[in-house]
């Protein structure tokens, strides 16, 4: 029978694991990005714009009522 | 059973009246209509409604003046336009008690904790270091808009009859808009205010348990054993939040959701989730209720948003790609479970997260399914957003056609509007737009998936399903998501554009249900995490199958969607691009 893992053990694991992916996140992420023109010129843009690309609906994502707007004034015939 | 229960997003049983007070999705109907209910009745019983309809009666008047006058849209049209696109439901002071109230965790970039807290001194320094740039931007506006008006004067001045003077006032007033815009984001990063969302976040917190623990105790669960495991369910979705809300891990896509899954799996796999947590772990009752809300933002009304190619794009393209992936993943791969596939073939072809958690919830699908058909798509979509507008410039794609490709691809809106943007304006207005319309099919998504389960999937080999038994099986929260999506549809259709948009879509929901939605879904992908197993996730990875369809699934819908996008727009419907 395995035997379970002591709570010294458990909490090694829980500061691994959340290690490793805030390092992944806040560290290599930005990292790549300053690196990477084309993902730096990206990071700025979305900032700027204030667009947020972890939005999953269209209500959430402003940019989504502006073009809205755009296409009603657009394709409007008149 | 306790298990398989907390394991399947759907209740089990028979039909009988009580159903309606003990059963999870009626509960999960109630709910979200009382908080549906308190929206409508907030706005249209006690907003400003008479004083927006003079306002925009207002600017109606003043609009039809300037059509009256000019064949182009003139500067007094466009102004006219941007007061009416002020009004805001949501700054009532019902709109302001409900922002205040559900406030999640914001953005950060250095100190996670600017996330929780801002001063009165940070606010007013972040102000003042934007302020530089506003003016600038305010200063080009003011010149664009000189502009503007001498080239419509000059155009005023020939009567309107001269074609060459009314382009070039058009072009002026387009530069003019576009200054505009600026100035709009610009004044945004100058009104940021204090705050300290603490002592909001106790009472959210409290607020949540009540209501969520009334339906605890009706269906017969502990609401003490419920109460005290919420607030640490409640207290993951918060750090998920603020983990989510930092600048760069927003850039690549992975939020509030995406942290909320990861956090909740990391303590549940290491430290291992206290069994005192469990019972607040109620994943099946957050979604369903975050559902029924989300219906109130699924409008028909919004599939004619650019005409005919965006009903092609987004309506045909979808479900073909939708059913030849499921069909691809039964017959071809032979994925182990049907809900994986279908969750997976929603996920990729509609609309990412949201099409997941919606299908996943109607055919029964296991928490760890729809875990990973997020996770795939969470991947995919940061892969896309950043390939593809970079594919559609290196290749000299057409703007509006790598919009409309975009748009009907890449999973997440969010994600949808940034690579548009990253394109150009005009990529992003038509890439977000047949998101959106993308988006509406949800609905219809959802409802289809749950009647072919309940007369085709779970059917007896052999055995006719009759209506009596349908109803059995049906999962009653759907019809709560219809009811909420037909409602705010008609009352959408009800309304003049202005005032649909103040009260409806600027003060019901977003100052309203999609307020409580948001928080819903984030615990539901907290709770998900915090009683998933690693090695249960494992399995259904087994062999690579779910990447393996979502890699071929997403490649037709990228060969599909381009093909429809390129003949709508530009052999079928080439004025409507024109205009665009």
């Amino acid at each position: 029978m395995k035997k379970e893992a002591s709570m010294l053990q458990k909490c090694t694991k829980f500061a691994a694991s959340l290690s490793a992916c805030l390092v992944f996140v806040y560290v290599f992420l930005p990292l790549m990005t300053e690196s990477v023109d084309v993902l730096n010129r990206m990071s700025q843009y979305l900032d700027v714009n204030g667009i947020d690309p972890t939005r999953y609906y269209y209500t959430d994502v402003e940019q989504v009522k502006e073009a809205e707007n755009y296409l009603q004034t657009v394709l409007d015939e008149r | 059973m306790a298990q398989t229960d907390t394991n399947i997003v759907i209740d089990h049983g028979g039909s009988s009246w009580s159903d309606l007070w003990t059963k999870e999705d009626y509960l999960a109907i109630w709910l979200g209509f009382f908080i549906i209910a308190v929206s409508l009745i907030a706005y249209f019983g006690f907003g400003p409604r008479e004083e927006f309809a003079k306002k925009i009666e207002a600017a109606s008047q003043v609009q039809a003046g300037e059509v009256a006058k000019s064949p182009f849209k003139t500067i007094a049209w466009y102004k006219a336009d941007d007061d009416v696109q002020k009004l805001k439901g949501s700054s009532s002071a019902f709109g302001k008690f409900a922002s205040h109230w559900t406030k999640h965790p914001g953005s950060w970039k250095d100190n996670p904790l600017d996330a929780l807290v801002k001063s009165d001194a940070q606010a007013k320094a972040l102000n003042a270091k934007a302020m530089p740039a506003y003016e600038e931007a305010k200063a080009k506006a003011a010149a664009a808009l000189v502009m503007a008006q001498k080239a419509e004067e000059a155009a005023g001045a020939a009567a309107f009859k001269d074609q060459a003077l009314n382009d070039e006032a058009t072009a002026k007033i387009a530069d003019w808009r576009a200054v505009e815009k600026k100035v709009a984001s610009a004044k945004k990063k100058t009104s940021e205010k204090a705050y300290n969302l603490i002592p909001s976040l106790i009472g959210l917190c409290a607020f949540f348990i009540v209501i969520f623990g009334i339906g605890i105790t009706l269906m017969k669960k502990s609401f003490t054993e419920f109460a005290r495991g919420f607030v640490i369910v409640f207290l993951v979705a918060v750090l998920a939040y603020m983990l989510g809300g930092q600048a760069i891990s927003k850039q690549y896509g992975f939020g509030a959701e995406a942290w909320g899954i990861l956090l909740g799996m990391i303590i549940a796999n290491s430290i291992g989730t206290p069994r005192w947590v469990l019972p607040a772990c109620q994943v099946e009752f957050f979604i369903k209720t975050g559902l029924v809300l989300l219906g109130a933002e699924v409008l028909f009304g919004k599939i004619m948003a650019i005409g005919i190619p965006g009903i092609f794009v987004a309506w045909v393209v979808t479900p073909i790609v939708l059913i030849c992936t499921f069909i691809f993943g039964q017959k071809i791969i032979k994925m182990p479970s049907k809900t994986l596939n279908i969750v997976i073939s929603a996920d990729m072809s509609v609309c990412g997260t949201s099409a997941a958690i919606a299908t996943a919830a109607a055919c029964r699908a296991k928490k760890e399914e729809l875990t990973l058909s997020i996770g795939l798509s969470l991947v995919f979509t940061a892969i896309m957003m950043i390939a593809m507008p970079a594919f559609i410039k290196a290749v000299g794609m057409p703007e509006i056609l790598g919009g409309a490709w975009m748009g009907g691809t890449i999973d997440s809106t969010g994600a949808v509007a940034a690579a548009g943007a990253f394109l150009g304006d005009k990529a992003m207005y038509v890439a977000a737009t047949i998101k959106m319309i993308q988006n509406v099919m949800i609905g219809v998504t959802a409802f289809c998936v749950a009647l072919y389960w309940c007369t085709r999937v779970e059917r007896q080999a052999g055995r006719t399903v009759g209506t009596g038994e349908i109803w059995h099986r049906f999962p009653k929260f759907v019809l709560g998501f219809l009811v909420a999506s037909i409602l705010f549809s008609l009352i959408d259709s009800n309304l003049s554009v202005g005032m649909a948009d103040a009260m409806l879509d600027q003060g019901v929901v977003r100052g309203g249900t999609r307020l409580l939605r948001d928080w819903f879904f984030s615990l539901s992908f907290a709770a998900i995490g915090l009683s998933t197993n690693f090695r249960e996730l494992a399995k259904y990875f087994k062999g690579g199958k779910p990447l393996i369809l979502y890699v071929c699934g997403q490649s037709l819908n990228l060969v599909l969607t381009l093909t429809m996008a390129y003949i709508m727009f530009y052999l079928v419907f080439p004025e409507i691009t024109a205009k665009i």
